[in-house]
């Protein structure tokens, strides 16, 4: 009966469609924002995992996340060092500035600012040319990513000179920093050079990035430090994890992504549930001829659940399709940077589906298996 | 038999009792409401008495359970219906095929005797249309043909041409008279229309859910 089913359903190529585009549009929704929004939570670990070599970050206990320092003093960065188990701590500085370029426009940008001698927080791509590049008074590397915000006229930022809180800078070379929330361009120096060009009152370290000895635990040594120092010392996953916490916590974002997924599923229910009735309601004569001819209910049963799920499965595929097409095309662009279809939105997203494409066609069917099939001889 | 109605219940059938016998049209006909579909319904199964026993073939309806009772529709019953019920996406062979497809046979060798059956019915080009490509007359017989598809014992058909012209009518009944007659099957047509008694073997009368009182001819089964 499956196939007979299946002819019935196809046949009828308008209900069929429809079913089809709009549990595909449905599952496209779904999937893509969950997708952005996941994407967006990385954003937001980003600052943290751009740093590869630092186990642990060691802070003012104020701080939640990487883009909202708070000044620490020199002095933290030698009693950090004092600790055991340390096998490194390096200066590193993050805070907002502005860059006025040489034809006079302004940008604000995230100024990052590395330490001198071991380069740690330069982003590990493109590191021999940016490393090579940075050495010089006043010289800045550029996040490609982002440049663009400061030039939009796609000129070539390299070799521009510029002012950085009034302070002239020439940038001397381009590095590819991950993606991060705050979204600003970035631009890095080194540490003492950051310092000298940002005002007195946030010249300041802003975290002391930690090394452990081989052998020593992140975890461990987060500890120890922070029972030495006072300060706040995260390893580098606790610390990726505050800056996405931070996002959900402090931002609309989830409730937008929640609203614009809950509209895909709501578009998914009500496009299955209202044509799934309606085939129904309009097939419901010849249901009850089926059933008089001696079809049983289980039959019927498996036919609409048939139905259902083929149709559940071809819009969910065209769904999974446009969403993973949109994230292939944007791969190279960066304001799409980190999105990807993980498998545990195209399994969730089938498990809705399936979900909403059984419930549908069993609330509707039910009228069905409860009717009786001696309505076919009245008019 | 009876249906609520309003507060109460009226009685529509009383303890009738008919014979329709094997190798011949049986025809029931009577006022409207005087219960002819009723008894249809109850003699195929598809209605059960509220109260009474029922037995058709030899087989006690009201004592079945309700998937013994589709098993009896589907194997020994043929249903022709007055508005065809065909289903508008499949082809008149799947259509015709589907009381064998509904009984565990394979989709094919199913379709393969339904499109023998059409082509006995006169509709051997006919077979791969579908119902809205074909007139009521044609639509008519490919109903014709899934009755007959499965070989049932007893057929049943509620005003089989109240939908046709009666030129189409009587095309329907010579059909369904050549096809559908033989020495182990009954046909039992409900009918109002007098342009097509010449086709019955024998014509019983209901009135208020009683059937007039008629000699009995052939082989009779029951069913009370
Ligand atoms: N499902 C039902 N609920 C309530 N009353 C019903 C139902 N089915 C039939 N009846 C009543 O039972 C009586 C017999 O109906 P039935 O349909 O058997 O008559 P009929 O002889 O087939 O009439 P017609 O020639 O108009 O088709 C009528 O009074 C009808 O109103
Ligand atoms: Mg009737």
């Amino acid at each position: 009966m499956l196939n007979i089913a299946l002819k019935m359903l196809m046949g009828d190529r308008v209900k069929y469609l429809g079913l089809a585009l709009g549990i595909g549009f449905a599952t496209l929704l779904m999937t893509q924002q969950t997708s952005i929004f996941i994407g967006l939570l990385t954003w937001g670990a980003n600052p943290v995992l751009d740093v590869r070599e630092a186990q642990v970050w060691v802070m003012d206990p104020r701080v939640r996340q990487a883009d909202q320092p708070e000044a620490l003093s020199d002095q933290a960065l030698y009693r950090v060092r004092s600790v055991d188990g340390v096998a490194w701590a390096a200066p590193y500085f993050r805070g907002p500035s502005t860059l006025r370029s040489a034809d006079g426009a302004l940008a604000a940008v995230t100024l990052i600012g590395v330490d001198n001698q071991s380069l740690i927080g330069l982003p590990p791509a493109n590191r021999a040319e940016a490393a090579n590049a940075i050495r010089g008074r006043n010289a800045i590397v550029i996040d490609r990513g982002t440049a663009h915000l400061v030039f939009p006229d796609g000129r070539d930022p390299v070799g521009q000179t510029a002012e950085i809180n009034d302070n002239r800078v020439t940038i001397t070379g381009e590095t590819r920093a991950l993606t991060t929330f705050a979204g600003l361009p970035i631009v890095f120096m080194k540490y003492t050079d950051a310092i000298s060009i940002t005002p007195p009152e946030r010249n300041k370290l802003s975290f002391v990035l930690v090394g452990a000895r081989d052998g020593v635990s992140p975890a461990d040594l987060a500890a120890r430090i922070e029972a030495q120092t006072g300060l706040r010392a995260l390893t580098r996953d606790q610390f990726a994890r505050a800056g996405v916490d931070f996002i959900i916590n402090n931002t609309g974002i989830p409730l937008s992504f929640g609203i614009a997924i809950g509209l895909g599923v709501l578009v998914a229910v009500v496009i299955t549930a209202l044509t799934l009735a309606m085939f129904i309601t309009e097939n419901l004569k010849n249901f009850g001829a089926l059933k008089a001819i001696g079809v049983t209910n289980q039959q019927i049963l498996q036919m609409v659940m048939g139905q259902a799920w083929l149709v559940g499965f071809i819009g969910y595929g065209l769904g999974i399709g446009g969403t993973a097409a949109f994230i292939f095309f944007g791969r190279n662009d960066p304001s799409l940077q980190g999105f990807s279809l993980h498998w545990q939105v195209v399994a969730g997203a089938a498990l809705v589906v399936f979900v909403i494409v059984s419930a549908s066609a069993f609330f509707s069917v039910r009228r069905v298996l409860k009717m009786d099939p001696a309505i076919v001889f009245r008019g | 038999m009876e249906f609520p109605s309003g507060a109460g219940s009226i009685r529509v059938l009383h303890r009738v009792s008919l014979d329709v016998a094997y190798g011949a049209m049986t025809f029931l006909v009577g006022p409207s409401g005087s219960g002819k579909t009723t008894m249809l319904s109850i003699l195929s199964g598809t209605l059960s008495p509220t109260d009474g026993a029922v037995e058709v073939m030899g087989e006690r309806l009201d004592q079945m359970r309700d998937a013994e009772l589709v098993r009896f529709r589907r194997r020994r019953i043929g249903f022709i219906f007055q508005q065809y019920n065909l289903i508008g996406t499949l082809t008149a062979a799947e259509n015709a095929a589907i009381p064998l497809i509904a009984d565990g046979t394979k989709t094919e060798t199913a379709t393969r005797r339904a499109t023998d059956v059409l082509a006995q019915l006169g509709l051997a080009d006919h077979a791969w249309k579908l119902p809205r490509q074909l007139s009521g007359g044609q639509q008519q017989r490919v109903a014709i043909a899934r009755a007959l598809v499965h070989e049932p014992a007893l057929i049943v058909c509620d005003e089989p041409t109240a939908a046709l012209d009666a030129e189409a009518g009587q095309g329907v009944m010579r059909l369904l008279e050549d096809a559908a007659k033989s020495p182990d099957r009954a046909v039992l047509v409900v009918t109002h229309d007098d342009r097509i008694y010449r086709f019955a073997d024998r014509i019983l009368h209901i009135e208020d859910g009683r059937i007039a009182p008629d000699a009995d001819h052939g082989e009779p089964r029951h069913a009370h």
